[in-house]
């Protein structure tokens, strides 16, 4: 498919909606979700993939998405933070979170979130150095990570209890 | 104004094209007519050019046909283009791989390496890419496409030919990364060196692959180091040496490294890249020789 203009036309469905968007070609999927669909809980920190603040998922497999073009996403199934848990009801991974003080600023958190949502669905080992290779693209300034690991563990180990019961 | 969310200007006239084609043979039509930057998981690409303006083409390869995925067959392992590292990471290969399999779960983060792809590492011919060294203990060859002369098929020593600099034309692609299948037996094991465990540049990185005979000794080696020198490189001094060795035995001398010429830089001086190359050189050889 071609597109020789200033807009191109994706379709991406974001959190179960699908939106039909036009978009610059150069437009990041990080922007577009903070500034085209106001989903600003996927966080910007380095820009540079170097963080991992904006890991969100494209079709199932997390990726950053300040390095990735939304043009690339045309068809796509796009999961952020805004599409787990709610308020009213949290995702088990992030009631751990803050049952394991898995975060301080909280700056990082989203990221976190949806990087170990997807690590806990990849082919790891069930110790602790497994969970922080998993998660080694996920920067925390405040320093967290043992809590981080803690709270990872906790949901992995009851997933486990689940399928064994 | 809101310079730094706003990442990119489009005041001007420009004219953006952006190509997502499911053939190559789609592709290389279009590469032939206009300058398009190529792109697969973009996570060199993005850094490289977020700072100014982004190119205004775009050719996307991660939708072609037959350009991502593992194939076996007719003595070749083939390893599309479009591979990511976590489809290397997970594939099942022979035990020859494992130092490439170590390298791809050193290529920055889950995250890259679900989008970053070979061909991409390869492309991009960074002296710190992790791929060549293991890729260059493996015999790698690099099979290129293009409309007006086909296919040609060309050794990873002579595709990557200086830092950010390949043979490859403007009108050509990728397609394959091709790996002659390894002596029965072969192991291999590969070294990382960086200012922190994870999600970082190579200050030296090594590869190894060995077969050890009956008697266990070595019967067939191939290492290769890189981030010290413009592009990674084999040491056949020290492969020659090693034949006939046993394990206990391997020696790595600084004659050895002969071939590299390590610079100074932010990551660390010459003197200490060396002296990591000859460490890693053996802790390479003798975990790719331990059974
Ligand atoms: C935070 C971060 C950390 C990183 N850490 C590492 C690391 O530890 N080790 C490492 O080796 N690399 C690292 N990288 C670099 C990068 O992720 C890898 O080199 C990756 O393999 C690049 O693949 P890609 O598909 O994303 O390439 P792209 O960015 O899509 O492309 C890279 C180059 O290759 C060209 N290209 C891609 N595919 C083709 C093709 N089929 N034919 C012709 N040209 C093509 C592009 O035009 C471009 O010039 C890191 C990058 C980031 C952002
Ligand atoms: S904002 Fe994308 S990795 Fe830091
Ligand atoms: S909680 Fe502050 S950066 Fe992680």
């Amino acid at each position: 498919m071609a597109a020789s203009a200033h807009q191109l036309r994706i379709d991406l469905t974001v959190n179960g909606t699908v939106h039909g968007i036009d978009i610059d070609p150069r437009t990041t999927l990080l922007d577009l979700l903070r500034e085209t669909l106001d989903l600003t809980g996927t966080k910007k920190g380095c820009n540079h993939g170097q963080c991992g603040a904006c890991t969100v998922h494209v079709n199932g497999k997390r990726v950053l998405a300040c390095l990735t073009l939304a043009a690339l996403c045309d068809g796509a199934d796009v999961r952020t933070i805004e599409g787990v848990g709610t308020p009213e009801k949290l995702h088990p991974l992030q009631d751990a979170f803050i049952a394991h003080d898995g975060f301080q600023c909280g700056y990082c958190t989203s990221g976190q979130i949806m990087s170990a949502l997807a690590a806990l669905e990849e082919p790891w080992g069930p110790d602790d150095a497994a969970i922080k290779e998993a998660m080694s693209g996920n920067i925390c300034r405040c320093g967290a990570y043992p809590n981080i690991v803690a709270a990872v563990q906790e949901v992995r180990k009851s997933a486990e209890g689940g399928r064994n019961a | 104004m809101l310079p730094y969310y706003h990442s990119y200007t489009n005041d001007m006239e420009v004219d953006l094209a952006f190509e997502r084609p499911d053939n190559l043979e789609l592709a290389l039509d279009a590469l032939k007519t206009r300058a398009f930057r190529v792109i697969a998981g973009g996570t060199d690409v993005f850094p490289a050019v977020q700072q100014g303006q982004l190119p205004s083409a775009f050719l996307d390869v991660t939708r072609i046909a037959g350009l991502g995925g593992i194939t076996r067959g007719d003595g070749t392992t083939r390893i599309g283009a479009a591979t990511t590292w976590t489809d290397i990471v997970r594939a099942e290969l022979p035990a020859a791989f494992d130092g490439l399999k170590e390298a791809a779960r050193e290529v920055g983060s889950v995250q890259i390496q679900n989008a970053g792809t070979i061909a991409g590492n390869l492309c991009n011919a960074s002296p710190a890419a992790d791929g060549v060294p293991p890729l260059l203990a493996l015999d790698a060859r690099v099979e290129i496409a293009s409309a007006a002369r086909g296919t040609r098929v060309l050794a990873l020593s002579q595709f990557i030919q200086g830092v950010r600099k390949t043979t490859l034309a403007e009108d050509e692609l990728v397609t394959a990364v091709l790996i002659p299948d390894q002596a029965l037996g072969t192991r291999s094991a590969f070294e990382k060196l960086g200012s922190r465990r994870y999600l970082v540049i190579s200050i030296c990185m090594t590869a190894a692959n060995i077969l050890l005979d009956a008697q266990g000794r070595i019967a067939q080696a191939r290492v290769a180091v890189g981030s010290c020198s413009a592009v990674a490189q084999r040491l056949p001094a020290l492969e020659a040496d090693l034949l006939g060795k046993r394990l206990q035995d391997v020696t790595v001398s600084t004659a050895h490294l002969s071939p590299l010429s390590p610079i100074d830089d932010v990551r660390g001086s010459g003197t200490y890249r060396l002296d990591a190359a000859q460490e890693q050189c053996k802790r390479a050889i003798l975990r790719a020789g331990a059974v």
